[in-house]
């Protein structure tokens, strides 16, 4: 019996497909997080009588074939990478991109690590860090006795230092944006590195470039919509069930043929 | 008495395909852009004797054969997903892909953007615009596309998707992985374009439900008359070789 094996593997693409749900919502709260949705395709056809085989010594024809698919395979969970809901946070170190681009943050092995998640902080040595302690790229330092930061659409940072009256500039944030940007991958830490798949980052100027641009006070928020999670779960747990039923129906037919004499 | 048995093995072995049918539809009840198969059984009449002297004629006896699957391209849920390459077809057009086995169709819509700026399928095959490929370069952003099929960015107009529709969709055959092959395609009229939504499979929970209980009923009742034929037998084997009979 093949459907035994087809709702099996029904059953267990609906549960990656709950998984994947389940971690979308967990990081609901996450900033800059970019939800997944998994994919999935059909398996191989058997085919049983092809289409258009002949059927007489007249030649005519089989107008349809008959075909008994396989089952269903997982085939990827892209990223939607839709911008998230933007929200005031007040706190100067906190910016948001609106548009495509990642910052670029030195990890500690020395790769480069991208990132939506815009809440930084000032190390011990005045740098600019994400709230995990790695370096920006480009080393933004902000003076012990700046008094306020601002930075600007275009990535600009300057630092009120002291009781001076004009702003010093301390560096530029710079953004990176991919080809495909589903094709990165995810570290963890709300960070992604590159993949032959993503292609190499194209390195730009916040609001020049096709980057985006920057908004100082905000915080890009994850773009999961709870509503459709909920909606999306509900519906691969019914699969999950219906599959399930499959079984046990398939598993019923053999019984009726085992018990025969 | 033989035929009996035959016969409803005949029929079991068909109801055994046909819930190889419904399994795969449930399993792919979450496939974008799949679509549901229905199986057709047709009746095989035995050959009978063509010389009708004798006095008592050949009954004809019929057996179950399937025969055929039947695509049932009715189209399914249109869920917004606001990526801007997702793209569903309302209409009964299909969208045109490349793979290193040649030309393929899908009704599933939801690419992506490959290394080199190539819009993709899933599973990396190029689909195909009126021109080829479709190539986005890498300082390109907000990919629109309209209705019919034509694409723009920021860089301005790219072409447009090839969309192709089928005078017999049942020419079709499956290939796995979201793809048809084969009939004649000719250029779509009748199809639009959706950006931003998916389509979702056109398997109905309930209906394939129904049909599973239906397969299986019938699959033991099939078993059922096969165990009463032999019973049947038996009994007569038993009573004939009794020594007073």
């Amino acid at each position: 019996m093949k459907a035994l094996y087809i709702a099996s593997t029904g059953m267990s693409a609906q549960e990656r497909n709950v998984e994947v749900i389940s971690n979308n919502i967990a990081n609901m709260r996450t900033t800059g997080y970019k939800r997944q949705r998994a994919e999935f395709e059909d398996l191989l056809y058997q085919q049983i009588s092809r289409a258009g085989s002949t059927t007489s010594d007249q030649g005519t024809m089989l107008p349809a074939g008959l075909e008994i698919g396989s089952g269903v395979r997982t085939v990827s969970a892209p990223r939607v990478m839709s911008q998230g809901t933007v929200n005031m946070t007040e706190r100067e170190l906190d910016v948001a991109v609106r548009g495509e681009g990642f910052f670029m943050v030195q990890l500690p092995d020395g790769r480069t690590g991208y990132t939506r998640d815009g809440s930084f902080e000032r190390s011990a040595d005045g740098m600019l860090v994400t709230s995990s302690g790695y370096a920006l790229e480009g080393g933004i330092n902000i003076p012990a006795d700046a008094r306020s930061v601002s930075i600007s659409a275009d990535g600009t940072v300057e630092a009120f230092v002291g009781n001076a009256p004009e702003p010093m500039q301390q560096g530029q944030i710079l953004l990176a944006r991919f080809a495909n940007k589903s094709g990165l991958e995810s570290l963890g830490d709300n960070l992604f590195i590159e993949t032959p798949a993503s292609g190499a980052p194209q390195i730009g100027v916040p609001n020049a470039d096709g980057t985006g641009n920057l908004l100082q006070n905000y915080l890009e928020m994850a773009n999961v919509n709870s509503v459709t999670e909920i909606a999306d779960l509900i519906a691969a747990q019914r699969a999950y069930e219906m599959n399930s039923r499959v079984i046990s129906g398939a598993d019923e037919m053999m019984q009726s043929t085992t018990q025969l004499r | 008495m033989e035929n009996a048995q035959l016969i409803s093995l005949s029929r079991q072995m068909a109801l055994q395909r046909q819930m190889d049918v419904v399994a795969n539809n449930m399993a792919n009840i979450n496939t974008s852009g799949f679509k549901a198969e229905n199986i057709l059984f047709e009746e095989y009449v035995m050959p009978v004797a063509r010389n009708r002297d004798f006095q008592r004629l050949d009954q004809p006896l019929s057996y179950v054969q399937d025969w055929t699957t039947v695509h049932d391209l009715s189209a399914g849920a249109m869920v917004q997903t606001g990526n801007e390459l997702d793209v569903a077809l309302s209409g009964n057009g299909f969208f045109a892909i490349e793979t290193p086995a040649g030309e393929r169709w899908s009704k599933s819509g939801s690419f992506q953007i490959n290394a080199n700026g190539t819009l993709v399928d899933l599973n990396g095959n190029a689909v195909l615009g009126e021109g080829g490929p479709i190539q986005f370069g890498p300082e390109e952003t907000g990919i629109l596309i309209a209705a019919d099929g034509s694409i723009s960015t920021s860089q301005g107009p790219k072409g447009r998707l090839r969309l192709v529709e089928f005078a017999d969709p049942q020419e079709l055959t499956r290939e796995g992985s979201n793809l048809f092959a084969g009939g004649t395609p000719v250029a779509a009229t009748g199809t639009r374009t959706m950006q931003g939504f998916v389509e979702r499979s056109n398997v109905s929970g309930v209906s394939e439900m129904a049909e599973m209980i239906r397969v299986t009923r019938a699959y033991e009742s099939a078993a059922s008359m096969t165990q009463r034929q032999d019973e049947m037998r038996r009994t007569a084997i038993q009573r004939l070789g009794e020594p007073n009979a």
